[in-house]
């Protein structure tokens, strides 16, 4: 493993950590207050599909989070520049909220298909559509393959089981562009002049926020709110770096111990 | 290649897929595929033994013979071996209770078994029902349980149907694998148990027995698995690049069901 340097940025993810839906996780406003009160560039990085970046910053703003939208680094912007990259017209599984994001995109007579967390299309019909497109050599580009998240009323299925799904039925892998994937970090870290070693990753998902920042060089703290469930911290090795009992322990985990 | 002769010599008995065989299913119920009905009849005069063997989870085993019968297929109930009479065995083996995520055609199968306070998920080919809603239900339900049971009918990737190819419960089986992090047993082709309760139902040795199915991994595959020669028809969700396949190799390939009754009445048993 490479030499720590010291600490420089500080990736945290949204739901789950810093709020859950339209919750925020007690004390968080103040901890990230704390936290940019040291020297440290915080980003904010999520998987969070089901809204464009404006969503998400209006919600953060209600909450009284003090965020601004450079800071923030989304999978949809990563799924975006890949189908630009790639120049392919996407059948757009996403949730209609997600549509600003992918504004000026062409989507007529589809040779892609983009899928995020879009329950409302998660239907058989239209996973047979994407399923037949795949058949005939589109790309699968997911924007993430979370297994589940929280909602109020329980756990609910992520769009990964569903990107699962086709892949089996078409025997092809999908292009993932959010967490976990290593480029996604990477990234996210742009335009911040720091290296992996000197950045710390805050999430409630043990495989998806620690395990992907530990794969891209990163430290990982794994908080026990959102979707967290006992054992978690079990699921990957090399386990977490920390684990503690949410946003506000782990901002002070780093103010003594990392800086 | 060896010639045919060689490769169906000694096969006293067949086993028959029946979606992408004897019949492509769809609007209206489905249409007989070419030469199917006739090469059952002929099948079923000569001294070959005869079972059907299928994946169908959409129907019960009923509806599913009256609906070949009413194309102009010679079956009876008895003749087949499907999954959701298998499962139900399963279930009450085990005492496990089902939360059912399937086809409103097929509940019937599962009159019998008591479903209340449920301990597993039973997963078969729900078509319309697999809805974000229902798969969801069924997530929850196996994440509440301490040791999460799923029982997948099938694990099929796709079928043929007249309007085109759609995804098989196989697909919606590995969501709910990859979701709760577990691995489904099951119960259907080509699981090994399958196969040999239709060997056995049929009262013919494996060696003995060919299998004739469109899936080269389900059909295929697993026969070979059970120590069956099989054959693969170019009908129902066949594609070309399955003749290329990486790991499973058929003992023959022919247009069709028909094609396939020619050569066994013309080579087997001898």
């Amino acid at each position: 493993m490479a030499v720590r340097r010291a600490l420089k940025a500080v990736l945290v993810d949204l739901n789950g950590t810093l709020h859950i839906e339209d919750a925020a996780v007690p004390g968080a406003q103040e901890a990230l207050k704390r936290l940019r009160s040291s020297s440290v560039i915080v980003r904010f990085v999520t998987n969070t599909t089901k809204e464009s970046k404006q969503d998400l910053l209006e919600r953060l703003k209600k909450l009284e989070f003090d965020i601004s939208e450079d800071e923030i680094f989304t999978s949809l912007t990563a799924a975006r520049s890949l189908v630009e990259q790639k120049q392919v017209r996407p059948m757009l599984l996403v949730d209609d909220r997600a549509l600003p994001d992918f504004k000026g995109i062409q989507t007529n007579d589809p040779n892609a298909v983009v899928i995020g967390l879009a329950p409302e299309h998660f239907h058989y019909q239209t996973l047979n559509q994407a399923f037949r497109l795949l058949l005939d050599g589109a790309p699968l580009i997911a924007i993430h393959k979370a297994r589940y998240y929280k909602r109020k009323d329980g756990l609910a299925l992520g769009p990964g089981p569903f990107v699962t799904a086709l892949e089996y039925a078409t025997d092809t892998s999908a292009i993932v562009v959010g967490k976990p994937e290593k480029t996604f970090f990477l990234e996210a870290l742009r335009g911040t002049g720091c290296e992996p070693e000197e950045a710390v990753m805050i999430g409630d998902d043990c495989r998806d926020d620690v395990g992907g920042a530990q794969n891209a060089g990163m430290l990982g703290i794994l908080v026990k709110t959102g979707k967290y469930r006992a054992a978690d911290e079990e699921k990957i090795s090399p386990p977490p770096y920390l684990t503690c009992e949410s946003f506000p322990h782990a901002v002070d985990h780093i103010l003594q111990h990392l800086l | 290649m060896a010639a045919w002769g060689d490769r169906l010599a000694g096969v006293r008995g067949v086993l028959l897929d029946i979606s992408g065989v004897l019949y492509d299913s769809g609007e209206g119920g489905g249409v007989p595929i070419a030469g199917s009905v006739e090469a059952v009849a002929r099948l079923k005069r000569s001294r070959l033994k005869v079972r059907f063997c299928t994946n169908e989870s959409q129907k019960s085993r009923g509806e599913l013979v009256a609906l070949l019968r009413r194309l102009g297929f010679d079956i009876s109930q008895e003749e087949v071996t499907a999954p959701a009479p298998a499962t139900c065995q399963v279930l009450k083996e085990r005492g496990l209770r089902p939360h059912l995520l399937v086809h409103d055609g097929v509940r019937s199968e599962f009159g019998q078994i008591d479903q209340s306070n449920p301990n597993c998920v039973v997963l078969a080919d729900a078509g319309e029902s697999f809805s974000y809603q229902n798969m969801n239900k069924a997530f929850q339900t196996l994440m509440e349980l301490e040791n999460p049971v799923l029982i997948s009918l099938g694990k099929g990737r796709y079928y043929k149907e007249t309007s085109g190819l759609m995804l098989d419960v196989g697909a919606y089986m590995k969501a709910l694998e990859y979701a709760c992090g577990i691995e489904a047993e099951v119960v259907g082709k080509p699981s090994p148990e399958f196969f040999k309760s239709a060997l056995q139902a049929m009262g013919v040795e494996a060696h003995q027995a060919i299998m004739i199915g469109d899936d080269i991994v389900g059909d295929v595959g697993g026969a070979q698995r059970c120590g069956m020669r099989a054959l693969q028809v170019r009908t129902g969700k066949f594609r070309p690049s399955d003749e290329y396949h990486p790991e499973v190799k058929a003992d023959g390939y022919v247009d069709n069901l028909a094609e396939a009754v020619d050569l066994l009445l013309q080579h087997a048993d001898k």
